[in-house]
């Protein structure tokens, strides 16, 4: 894949996640979730757009059940790429 | 998966040992010129995990794919980027190199 910028090319630098480390499901509460957000993405020919509410619904349960670092638990699902999606729920509430 | 758009993967992780493991992740972006582009809002990596004995547990990655990307000339013709992650036992007093993360 390189091609003649072989000598000018960087290493890779690993980027530390922006709002930190996810902690592990160690319990599977939200396994439920991820199952579904899995089965849509194999139904939908894993077009990650289509599952966005899914994928919305895995990081509320996160988040309800606390699990996540202070720094996500109030960030508004907005600021995490879902603002969209916020403002359709008033005329399709969907279902949690 | 659309450039600017959150989007979530999962993978998962198994323990097949019969003792507690704590594992430290790092990732790969390929091809290489896209990884300035991929950014992660949150994941499981640079951070110990611990793992009980035959546990199975899964790994959410929270991330976007830089709106810029659809801009850079030098990325039209990458339409597969590949996020890969190692997972490594973390030894006693070892510390990885992490950049600026404390």
């Amino acid at each position: 894949m390189s091609t003649a910028m072989n000598f000018s090319t960087k290493t890779f630098k690993p980027r530390p996640p922006d709002k930190g480390a996810f902690p592990l499901d160690h319990f599977g509460e939200c396994s439920a979730f991820k199952e579904r957000f899995m089965k849509c993405l194999r139904e939908s020919g894993y077009e990650s757009s289509a599952c966005r509410p899914l994928s919305k619904a895995y990081l509320e349960c996160r988040m309800d059940r606390q699990v996540l670092p202070q720094l996500m638990a109030n960030e508004p699902l907005e600021k995490l790429g879902f603002k969209d999606l916020i403002d359709e729920k008033p005329e399709a509430k969907s279902d949690k | 998966v659309v450039p600017g758009e959150t989007a979530l993967a999962f993978y998962k992780a198994k323990n097949p040992t019969d003792k507690p493991i704590i594992g430290i992740s790092t990732y790969n972006v390929i091809p290489f010129e896209a990884g300035q582009y991929f950014n992660k809002i949150q994941c499981f990596c640079f951070e110990e995990q611990r793992l009980n004995p035959q546990e199975e547990v899964d790994m959410p990655v929270f991330f976007y794919i830089d709106p810029e990307f659809a801009e850079d000339p030098k990325m039209a013709k990458i339409d597969l980027i590949t996020l890969s992650y190692t997972f490594f036992e973390a030894k006693e007093g070892q510390k990885l190199p992490l950049p600026g993360y404390q």
